[in-house]
């Protein structure tokens, strides 16, 4: 396989809902700035796969067919993903593919959201309906019909988890996370949450959205785009030198989706006090980088809810299972730890345009590589129901 | 057993009526929003599943599906082939209505629209005992409820050993069923197969209130007098107002020492010691102190320090017991404080 690099980025701001866009401009609006900061010409790209996760939420299906023209692909290939939660991930999966195979040199890897369009006239407010829209993801027969949903189900993880580890997860540490996260983001510009301030207090005092799981703890519902450009090594060292700058290096790639069925057998079925998933997705990545865990400086990962994250983290290998309230007793992800975790303020917030999200992650490590001299850094998403699905890709800077 | 009701998929009340509205965007200019829907209709296919929900509704049976070679047993029975055997044919064979929860279940506060009438309700996943004497391989998911009051943390556990109840009105659906605790059923509950909803004795929540005891009256009649001063506030925030806008409900709140009653109607309500009979909703708090502090907190301004958690969490805590699922009363009147605030009322 050939060297994958990343050479450009742009973003939208996130935003809770954009009357004032589409999601065709605002796919355009990420395009347009990904390809300016890559320092190349739209008509320079090969082709691009684009990751929108729902339908319901664009209000079209097959949207991505209205893209086509309008982010200056005519007549080239564009290829669609949707995989849940973690859709910018596999769609960055997918980029890289394209490129790694040799069948092309630059490919637009773009994502995009609409979601609060969605509207329960009878509670006259959007949220009950984005709920609804997302738990249209769980099966008709079995799980759907009893009211499962995103929450229900990441909140499901979560319990079981403390069932296998009582104390971890230690509701005080969750809320200094969620404190930390919001002090990281008032140095994203883009973050939908710049100007917050929320306290560790406050989410201890924020109501349950699913038992045990408060609404503090979750992350946001946002309308965004981000787009970022993947290179071959032929093509980034060409246009390294145009720019002058170094490009970011994918140098491992890992996912794994866990069944449906929750079960007793890890080989076979859904064990839920595991994100089994994460754990193989971080294994195989790390691997194919020949790099650890401790090799990594700067990670931003997929935090769904907040306690999904710590046990994320602990599936990485960042602390053992159980250990999870060490990332914030012993510091390792508070300011001057060992690692530095979420510095856009993760989907909790920054922003969670599903589509999009994980590529915003991939702008937020390449930012911080550039402006603090990080060398190796990693990005993460999850999704489906139970936390099913993990994607996770090494970034570094020189190899 | 079919159920000859007709109810409608989607309520009226979520209809979308036809419109273009303009608003104003963040740069100041108007934007246009129409109001639409996804609209499908649907007959939606049971296929494979059908065998399994017939027998749910027909005979209250369970049924699994059995892999030949390497034993495993899975409900419900989504696959028809082993995956693990190279896809050996699987085989029917039912399974017991008792079983142990997989984990500790979990409370839905904020739900999806069409599940808004059921709040709060608990799910959670279930081994079921098979006939040979182990537990399923894979679990089924259940609804699970408590027969004392609103479902709430601590009734079950990750072990908790279950009894699965049949509805007594079954279409063939998940929901024909849910689990209790078996700590809930006498012996004879727990041996009797299929057990039907109307064999469970449902507790009156009334009775789970402790007598009236002196050193509580004066707690009740402070909360009774905040609950008079919020409504006079309410009156003076259109936020609040509309909080409770179109919202009609008589809740009976039952205290240690003694009762009171809401009387809710467009945007406001009535607080009355002398409660009708027309009662819609009972809240039990044995802790009345917990529900002033709630009082205390809504009258506070924007930036003094607040002590109590929400209404919505003492419910999923266990500290309000509500006498059947709905939560909406206790989500709108969550609102209020804010609004109140938001409207510079306090």
């Amino acid at each position: 396989m050939r060297d994958v690099a990343v050479i450009g980025a742009g973003m939208t701001p996130c935003r809770s809902r954009w009357l004032e866009k589409t999601q065709w401009e605002l796919a355009q609006m990420a395009t347009a700035e990904a390809v300016k900061d890559a320092g190349i010409h739209v008509d320079e790209l090969d082709g691009g796969v684009v990751g929108i996760y729902n339908d319901i939420f664009e209000f079209q299906a097959i949207p991505e067919s209205g893209l086509q023209g309008i982010i200056g692909l005519a007549n080239k290939p564009l290829k669609r993903c949707s995989s849940g939660g973690a859709t910018g991930a596999y769609t960055m999966l997918e980029g890289y593919t394209w490129v790694a195979s040799g069948l092309y040199d630059l490919v637009l890897v773009l994502g995009v959201e609409k979601a609060l369009d969605c509207y329960d006239f009878e509670a006259q407010s959007p949220t009950p309906a984005v709920v609804q829209t997302i738990g249209y993801s769980w099966d008709p027969w079995f799980e759907r019909p009893l009211g499962h949903h995103a929450s229900q189900s990441y909140a499901q993880v979560v319990a079981a988890y403390m069932d296998e580890h009582p104390g971890d997860l230690d509701p005080t540490v969750r809320a200094k996370i969620v404190e930390l996260l919001c002090e990281q983001a008032q140095s994203n510009p883009y973050a939908q949450r710049l100007g917050e301030k929320v306290t560790a207090d406050q989410v201890l005092r924020s109501p349950y959205v699913v038992y045990p799981i408060r609404k503090l703890e979750t992350c946001v519902y946002t309308e965004g785009a981000c787009a970022l450009i993947f290179a071959s090594r032929k093509m980034a060292k060409r246009i390294q030198k145009r720019t002058g700058r170094d490009p970011v290096w994918i140098t491992g790639v890992g996912a794994a989706n866990e069944p449906y069925f929750v079960g007793r057998d890890v080989n076979r079925f859904k064990v839920l006090h595991r994100i089994y998933s994460d754990y193989i997705a971080f294994q195989k990545a790390l691997k194919m980088a020949k790099r650890s865990i401790n090799d990594i400086q700067v990670m931003e990962l997929h935090d769904a809810f907040v306690p999904q994250l710590m046990i994320t983290l602990a599936e990485a290998g960042v602390v053992p299972l159980g250990h999870a309230n060490d990332l914030v007793n012993e510091g390792i992800i508070m300011p001057g730890g060992r690692l530095l975790v979420n510095p856009s303020g993760g989907l909790v917030f920054g922003g969670h345009f599903v589509g999009g999200s994980n590529m915003m992650s991939t702008w937020s490590v390449m930012r911080e590589m550039y402006s603090r001299g990080f060398e190796r850094g990693m990005i993460h998403g999850t999704g489906a129901s139970l936390s099913m699905f993990g994607v996770a890709m090494v970034l570094e800077r020189r190899v | 057993m079919a159920n000859n009701k007709k109810n409608w998929v989607i309520p009226e009340s979520m209809w979308p009526e036809k419109n273009i509205e303009r608003v104003r965007g963040r740069d100041g200019k108007d934007y246009l929003v129409q109001n639409d829907v996804m609209f499908t209709g649907v007959k939606h296919t049971r296929g494979e599943f059908s065998r399994f929900f017939i027998e749910l509704c027909d005979n209250a049976r369970i049924l699994a599906h059995r892999c030949p070679r390497c034993r495993k047993i899975i409900v419900p029975p989504s696959e028809q082939r082993c995956p693990q055997c190279n896809f050996v044919e699987m085989v029917e064979e039912y399974v017991r209505d008792v079983g142990v929860m997989v984990a500790t279940p979990v409370i839905t506060a904020f739900p999806p629209s069409r599940f808004k009438e059921e709040i709060p309700f608990g799910s959670g996943y279930v081994f079921l005992e098979t006939n040979g004497g182990g537990l399923t391989d894979q679990a089924l998911a259940v609804r699970v409820k408590t027969t004392a009051g609103s479902i709430r943390p601590g009734i079950f556990t990750r072990g908790t050993p279950v009894k699965i109840v049949f509805c007594h009105e079954r279409l063939g659906e998940i929901l024909d069923v849910f689990a209790v605790p078996q700590s809930e059923l006498t012996p004879e509950q727990i041996a009797r197969s299929p057990l039907f909803e109307y064999s469970l004795v449902w507790t009156d929540a009334a009775k789970l209130a402790a007598s009236d005891e002196p050193v509580f009256k004066e707690t009740l009649e402070r909360c009774v007098r905040l609950f008079c001063q919020l409504r006079d506030k309410i009156s003076l925030s259109s936020r609040a107002r509309e909080n409770l806008k179109g919202w009609l409900r008589v809740v009976d709140i039952k205290t240690p020492g003694g009762s009171f009653q809401l009387r809710f109607y467009t945007e406001s309500f009535v607080v009355t010691r002398n409660p009708e009979n027309d009662v819609q909703l009972t809240f039990i708090i044995n802790e009345p102190e917990l529900l002033l502090n709630w009082l205390e907190d809504s009258m506070k301004g924007e930036n003094e320090k607040l002590e109590s958690p929400a209404l919505t969490d003492l419910v999923l805590e266990g500290k309000i017991i509500m006498d059947k699922p709905e939560l909406e009363t206790i989500n709108r009147l969550d609102r209020i404080p804010r609004s109140l605030r938001r409207d510079r009322v306090i």
